[in-house]
């Protein structure tokens, strides 16, 4: 070695500042501007006059109370039955040795996956009072007239979506008690508490904080919901607030009104989200992972059978009933006839995707949408993760709100919002791809920046100053060290929002024309036109796109496939 | 050459002033350790040197270039320096030959004068039968020894080390502390060390500077800071002092327990509090009273304690006071007896702060 110090890289401009500051600027846009206008409208009238009327209206007129009192009924009634569904399954779960354990997690999985109004179309074959198929079972087993069940009810409305809203609950009280450090329950046990004891006074105190924000959450995904009112509700004759804000679109459209009854929605998605924050946020309370051992499981002897019955029987409802449907009207002549091998056909597929025109159109924007969004979203997400875990400018905090605060804007509303910005100039935007690309990115990047953030935590900052110190400027750091250390949890994300555009509704129904329909929008119609047999086939079509996409980018190695082993000391 | 000049160095966060006031000049080719408690300000000091914090007073020059003041901060690509982390920091995603050579590709170095270098750092860090692995399949030790090359072979004009032996099991840390200095002598890079270890400090640095509340406490080769203590804080944390408060009776008199001290030192002021060191190996211990009864305290055995190699005493002077002294095994006095504490003049270090 010479004793001459080799040079050190020659300096370069450092760009990253402009770029993160264009980044928050964007930001603002996407939010921003759409909740101005929205502001602006449910405070205005047609002359852009300011005044209260359009809240008056909403809140004296039955035509918008109804709706309000509807939508809180179901909200309130669809968290408390996912909450009674969802702990002791994720109880049983979590702490229990009951059979299959892992098997009742992959199947709330696939609920959860499942697009809700696809499950209300399918609870539509299963369930419509005529023609649905355990209503003509029950009539053909008893001789009876009158139907068993019928889902064009609230009654009806209220299952379906706690159907594909329990998973929240699930998920959070699974994670919490997954968590729970064993000994606390040793702890209590070793004290002379007896297992009901230690369940009542330990592990159920624990696990309350999860139930309840999981409460909210389920209370906030019913309350925004709109596919699975607008196809259950409609027809049996009542509105949501959601349905109510998309009727106030058709002809002759009050935005004005609309603008004014998506501002009740936000409000109150901003207040739950806040207390959802609250109940979690207080660490000494809410259960945390450390270095403790696993959770001794509790041993139910025979009970356990009892048990993963229980489980299959709730499952019966979100899962196997719902897919043995679309799977039969897919195939079948009839959507609610049972297919047998000598009915099967394939007419429905072909009338799918040769003879219905807007097939090819929606799959093909679905598709361009997708993978723009997912690319973009990924992007943006990336740099704001970046930023915050970074603290690279002063202002990191703010960054961080921004990609996390359309959390807080339901589809719905959101859609509202930028049907008013893009339909008048200087964004002229409506009847383009772009304006719903802008929908689906600001929907989705939230949870994408959370989970890139989480990505982002795991790698250590010296290990980016090791770089730096070596001769490499921000940038090529990012590119040659954390690019590839984050590669895995990135193709996630990207998968993840392209299933997140895949099923979004609420916020497409308000801004789609004939020629930017989505695959979403185009089961919407069909539903509409009764044809349940074709959106069958689109339905399932798009789970396997859906699993399609998430195999491709975990397979290919292009795209990080092997990456998992590259890494595995890391 | 490339020395490292720190002037009036200031970090705030927020009001708290992490670095306060630091000026430390490093000559080229020296090896400086930074030695503290945690959050002394040690490696916010290093993070300053190289660049990924901008000082928010003061300034640093690295050979005559001026690289961080509050105006401009050069940043760490541009600076020519090394560094190794308390986490070694070795991407997970590279072999052990990829890490090493990064710094190197950076430079646009051609393929055989990469290739050439490469071979030399393995052999030295003894590395070569495992430069095709990848760093999650290595001991602590091996990868520290791979940070290490990964940092020489860019031939830096500064290397910086943050606690870098830290992570290390006992035994290899004091390899590792020998092979830093080899490391060192051969290449003669400035080197800035930062350690909380005061024998890991003492093996490798020309000069240590004990950092206390993000100032420099005191500044001196390792000889200085271990035999003349100048404040009470380097006396307590530089190994084991025994620290007595007494009054001054003249220059070098310290009235303490009923007895006189003679001590050596910063010189005192007669009446005022005085702060003496003694280190707990320079006690004499016996029972009976001394030939001479200079620097002679009577005290009584509290503890006793049998380490194999020394003995171990706490005991207790007329006004209360508890000195620790370390003596050879041969002097065995029972807990409770009486004995007396000679306390070298020349060993009872008068502390100015």
């Amino acid at each position: 070695m010479t004793t001459i110090a080799t040079d050190a890289p020659k300096s370069r401009i450092d760009l990253t500042r402009p770029i993160l500051w264009l980044f928050a600027a964007f930001m603002i846009v996407l939010i921003v501007l759409p909740l101005s206008w929205l502001m602006v409208f449910a405070f205005t009238d047609k002359a852009r006059h300011p005044t209260l009327q359009n809240f008056v209206t909403l809140f004296t007129d039955p035509a918008f109370l109804d709706p309000l009192l509807t939508t809180a009924i179901i909200a309130t009634t669809s968290a408390v039955a996912c909450c009674l569904v969802a702990a002791p399954i994720g109880w049983l779960v979590s702490r229990t040795d009951m059979p299959g354990r892992q098997i009742i997690r992959a199947l709330v999985t696939a609920s959860f996956v499942t697009p809700p109004f696809l499950g209300a179309v399918a609870w539509e074959l299963l369930a419509a009072p005529n023609s649905g198929m355990l209503n003509q079972l029950y009539r053909y087993l008893t001789g009876a007239e009158d139907p068993l069940f019928d889902i064009y009810s609230l009654t009806g409305l209220i299952f379906v979506i706690s159907c594909y809203t329990f998973p929240f609950v699930f998920v959070l009280v699974a994670n919490a008690l997954d968590n729970m450090p064993g000994e606390l329950e040793d702890a209590s046990a070793i004290l002379g508490g007896k297992a009901w004891t230690t369940a009542r006074r330990v592990t159920i105190p624990l696990a309350l904080p999860a139930l309840v924000a999981g409460a909210l959450i389920a209370f906030l995904q019913a309350m925004t919901l709109f596919g699975s009112p607008a196809i259950l509700a409609l027809p049996a004759g009542f509105h949501t607030m959601t349905t109510k804000i998309w009727s106030l679109f058709q002809y002759p459209p009050k935005l004005e009104l609309a603008a004014a009854a998506a501002v009740p929605l936000l409000l109150l998605t901003i207040l739950l989200l806040q207390g959802q924050k609250f109940l979690l946020g207080r660490r000494g309370y809410s259960v945390l992972g450390g270095k403790y051992g696993p959770p001794r499981p509790i041993e139910m002897g025979p009970w356990r059978w009892a048990a993963l019955a229980f489980c299959l029987l709730v499952l019966l409802n979100p899962v196997f009933l719902p897919y043995f449907a679309l799977l039969n009207a897919a195939f079948s002549p009839n959507a609610t006839t049972l297919v047998t091998p000598s009915t099967a056909t394939l007419h429905n597929v072909v009338f799918v995707f040769t003879e219905l025109s807007s097939t090819q159109l929606a799959l093909k924007n679905t598709v361009i949408l997708g993978a723009s969004t997912a690319t973009i979203g990924t992007v943006l997400a990336l740099v704001a993760a970046y930023v915050t875990t970074r603290r690279v400018i002063a202002s990191h905090r703010m960054l961080g709100f921004l990609a996390t605060a359309p959390v807080a804007v339901p589809g719905i509303v959101l859609g509202v919002g930028l049907f008013l910005s893009y339909t008048r100039p200087p964004f002229v935007l409506y009847g383009t791809l772009w304006i719903l690309l802008l929908a689906f990115l600001t929907i989705n990047l939230p949870s994408a920046y959370q989970q890139l953030q989480a990505a982002f935590a795991t790698i250590h900052p010296e290990l980016e100053d090791a770089s730096r110190i070596l001769g490499a400027s921000r940038l090529q750091s990012l590119r040659q060290i954390t690019a590839p250390l984050l590669r895995t949890g990135v193709i996630a994300t990207w998968c993840f929002i392209f299933i997140g555009v895949m099923r979004e509704l609420s916020a497409a129904i308000v801004l789609f024309t004939s020629q930017t329909k989505v695959l979403s929008v185009l089961i919407y119609d069909l539903n509409e036109s009764g044809d349940l047999a074709a959106i069958s086939v689109l339905g399932i079509a798009m789970l396997v796109i859906t699993f399609a996409v998430v195999l491709a980018v975990n397979r290919i190695p292009m795209f990080g496939g092997g990456a998992g082993a590259k890494l595995r000391n890391s | 050459m490339a020395s490292v000049d720190l002037r009036g160095l200031t970090k705030r966060f927020g009001s708290l002033a992490v670095v306060d006031n630091v000026s430390l000049k490093i000559d080229h080719g020296q090896l400086v350790c930074l030695l503290g408690p945690s959050g002394c300000g040690k490696t916010t000091t290093l993070r300053l040197i190289a660049g990924f914090l901008e000082p928010s007073d003061g300034e640093i020059h690295v050979g005559e270039r001026l690289v961080s003041s509050r105006a401009r901060t050069l940043p760490p690509e541009q600076r020519n320096m090394s560094m190794i982390f308390q986490s070694y920091a070795l991407w997970p995603h590279m072999t052990v030959t990829e890490n090493i050579v990064y710094g190197l590709r950076l430079r646009k170095l051609d393929r055989d004068t990469i290739a050439k270098k490469l071979a030399a750092i393995l052999v030295t860090a003894k590395l070569e039968a495992l430069a095709q692995r990848y760093p999650g399949e290595l001991s602590g030790g091996q990868q520290q020894r791979v940070a290490l090359a990964r940092a020489l072979i860019v031939e830096p004009e500064t290397l910086l080390l943050d606690e870098p032996l830290s992570n290390l099991d006992a035994n290899l840390r004091e390899e590792m502390r020998f092979e830093i200095r080899r490391l060192h002598d051969e290449y003669r890079y400035t080197t800035v060390y930062v350690t909380h270890d005061q024998s890991e400090a003492m093996t490798t640095a020309d000069l240590i500077a004990v950092m206390n509340g993000g100032r420099i406490d005191q500044l001196g080769t390792p000889e200085d800071i271990y035999a003349r203590p100048e404040s009470e804080f380097v006396a307590r944390f530089i190994g084991a002092s025994n620290v007595i408060k007494g009054t001054a009776r003249d220059a070098n008199h310290v009235a303490f327990a009923g007895a006189t001290l003679k001590v050596a030192g910063a010189p005192l002021t007669a009446g005022q509090d005085a702060v003496v060191a003694i280190r707990q190996h320079d006690i004499g211990l016996s029972t009976q009273a001394p030939a001479s009864p200079e620097n002679a305290i009577k005290a009584v055995v509290t503890r006793q304690v049998y380490l194999g190699a020394v003995r171990d005493y706490m005991v207790e002077v007329a006004d209360g006071t508890s000195l620790r002294a370390i003596t050879p095994t041969e002097t065995s006095v029972q807990k409770g007896s009486e004995v007396w504490l000679t306390l070298p003049p020349e060993r009872c270090r008068a502390l100015s702060r």
